[in-house]
């Protein structure tokens, strides 16, 4: 299980010119277990920010950010969580299998262990004749899988995403967020993702955060209640993603 | 009649083949041409000894009887075992006091910031001004040689790994902070593997400059080894003994590199893109 309470959280970051930048400003967002929650807002405004204080890689200034219930300085179970960046961040000297590993090596899993987790997740994401094959020598869709894998292969309870498929084409993009979906329901996990797309939002979310820039403040918060999956060209999707574009 | 432009897959499968055909083609090419190099070598060798004494110029077959006449005692692998010990060691010293120092630096800033002008200082001074101070300071011993080899190969080592350091990608290292890793965790799996191209590239520079100079060292400060063999052949003049040891060194370097460095090299390094590649 899962959840996140962000209360009240401001954050300044240091100028060079000597002031600070008010970033984010009296956040308040709660995330209930198994929901998936999208965070956009236009550029700067923060999003980035709020998903690393979440993930305990920066520190708010104000307010906390609270992990199934537990304050983050006080939490343990980090491995509980994953992160996913923007680009796939695929180590090059690794194979695929080697780089989904990499997810388990901090934690203290053993050897044969690893070995079938890793084959597992490999599978999940459909990957496993593939797990030889060094970066340079997949296609920009299959790393962003083994990327996936690489997240998933800890068992994580809460994933967190930064823009993680803006780099994908169209159509991988789309195979990607059915995957994403189908292993969020299968795994039952908490999703947290950052994006600029207000399609995006609407085909994957049960929850949109809009942040308003300068300094970051929620202005709205909306509930997305179309059953999945949801197909990216029908119309209540579009509906509601037009309705979102239009308050960005 | 005009010909019909190659469809796609008929131009992608004839790519697909030629690489390989190529290569061996290429192989085979580079072999005829490494061998009559070498016939021809010889052949100018054959001509200039004509007409030069053998105390300045000895003919291919006069060094070839002095370098049989060689291999059978038993001092000539004793001496090259005594210098290839000497090299290793100085090498091994200068490998792991290079790694440590050049993580050290890369690691702190500031320290290597502090200590940079050192290994300026290291690497202006020649192979044989070492060669005399560890005279001084050694006499003539085993250490004498390690100490130069250790000198020359050191700052090599040690300056590729620091600037390896440089080059480790900070998205890499958030990556492993994600997963929690720890700082030694971090140094292992990313660090380490980062240095590892540039390290290699520079040991295998220090370790051919470092048998360079051991024959310096050895032939001022040693009563052992190849170098002291030399300098003994050359002043009893026995040119043809100079010149077989000397290709001897030779051949046993180029080996050295074709059959041991080259395919470590190679497996290593066989997940990076070649520069062909697309
Ligand atoms: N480490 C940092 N130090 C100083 N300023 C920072 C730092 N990180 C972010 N900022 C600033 O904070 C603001 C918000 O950055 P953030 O990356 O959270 O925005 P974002 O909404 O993710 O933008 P984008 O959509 O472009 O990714 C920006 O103005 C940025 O310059
Ligand atoms: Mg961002």
């Amino acid at each position: 299980m899962a959840t996140v309470r962000v209360q009240n959280v401001s954050k300044w970051f240091p100028r060079r010119d000597g002031e600070s930048l008010h970033v984010l400003q009296n956040i308040e967002l709660d995330v209930p277990e198994k929901t998936i929650v999208a965070i956009v807002g236009e550029s700067g405004s923060g999003k980035s920010t709020l998903l690393n204080i979440i993930a305990g890689l920066v520190k708010p200034d104000r307010g906390c950010v609270l992990l199934n219930g537990v304050k983050s300085s006080e939490f343990t179970d980090w491995r509980s969580m994953t992160y996913m960046f923007q680009d796939d961040r695929l180590l090059p000297w690794r194979t695929a299998a080697a780089n989904v590993a990499f997810g388990l090596e901090a934690a203290h899993v053993s050897r044969a262990e690893r070995k079938q987790r890793v084959a597992e997740t490999l599978a999940l994401v459909g990957l496993s004749d593939f797990a030889d094959l060094y970066p340079h020598e997949l296609s920009g869709g299959m790393r962003s899988r083994v990327a996936l894998a690489r997240s998933l292969v800890t068992r994580p309870t809460l994933l967190l995403m930064d823009e993680p498929f803006s780099k994908l084409d169209p159509t991988i993009r789309a195979q990607m967020h059915a995957e994403v979906l189908r292993i969020a329901s299968l795994m039952a996990m908490t999703v947290i993702f950052v994006t600029h797309d207000p399609e995006e939002a609407v085909v994957l979310a049960n929850k949109v955060v809009l942040l308003n820039p300068r300094p970051g403040r929620v202005r709205e918060t909306r509930t997305i209640d179309l059953p999945y999956p949801r197909d990216p060209s029908a119309p209540e999707v579009n509906e509601q993603a037009r309705a979102l574009r239009r308050s960005l | 009649m005009p010909v019909a432009p190659p469809t796609p897959l008929a131009q992608e499968r004839a790519e697909t083949r030629t690489p390989t055909h190529l290569a061996r083609e290429r192989r085979l090419r580079l072999i005829a041409q490494r061998l009559a190099l070498i016939v021809l070598l010889l052949i100018v060798w054959q001509v200039a000894s004509l007409n030069a004494p053998a105390f300045v110029l000895p003919s291919p077959k006069r060094v070839w009887e002095a370098w049989s006449g060689l291999v059978v005692t038993a001092n000539f692998w004793k001496d090259f075992g005594i210098t290839f010990s000497r090299v290793f060691t100085g090498f091994a010293f200068a490998a792991v006091i290079g790694v440590l120092f050049g993580l050290l630096l890369g690691a702190n800033e500031k320290l290597g910031e502090f200590f940079e002008p050192v290994l300026t200082i290291i690497n202006t001074v020649s192979s044989t001004i070492w060669a005399i101070f560890a005279l001084i300071w050694f006499g003539l011993s085993n250490w004498t040689t390690i100490f130069v080899v250790f000198m020359t190969a050191m700052p090599l080592i040690l300056t590729n790994v620091w600037q390896g350091t440089r080059s480790v990608n900070v998205d890499f290292i958030e990556l492993a902070q994600t997963f929690r890793m720890s700082r030694l965790q971090v140094m292992q799996k990313i660090y380490l593997p980062t240095i590892l191209p540039p390290f290699f590239s520079a040991a295998r520079l220090a370790f051919g400059f470092g048998a360079r100079v051991s024959l310096v060292a050895e032939t001022l400060g040693a009563s052992s080894g190849i170098g002291y063999r030399l300098r003994q052949a050359a002043d009893l003049v026995q040119t043809d003994q100079v010149f077989a040891w000397t290709l001897t060194l030779v051949a046993l370097m180029i080996a050295l590199e074709a059959l041991i460095l080259k395919p470590i090299e190679n497996r290593l390094f066989s997940w990076k893109k070649r520069a062909g590649d697309q």
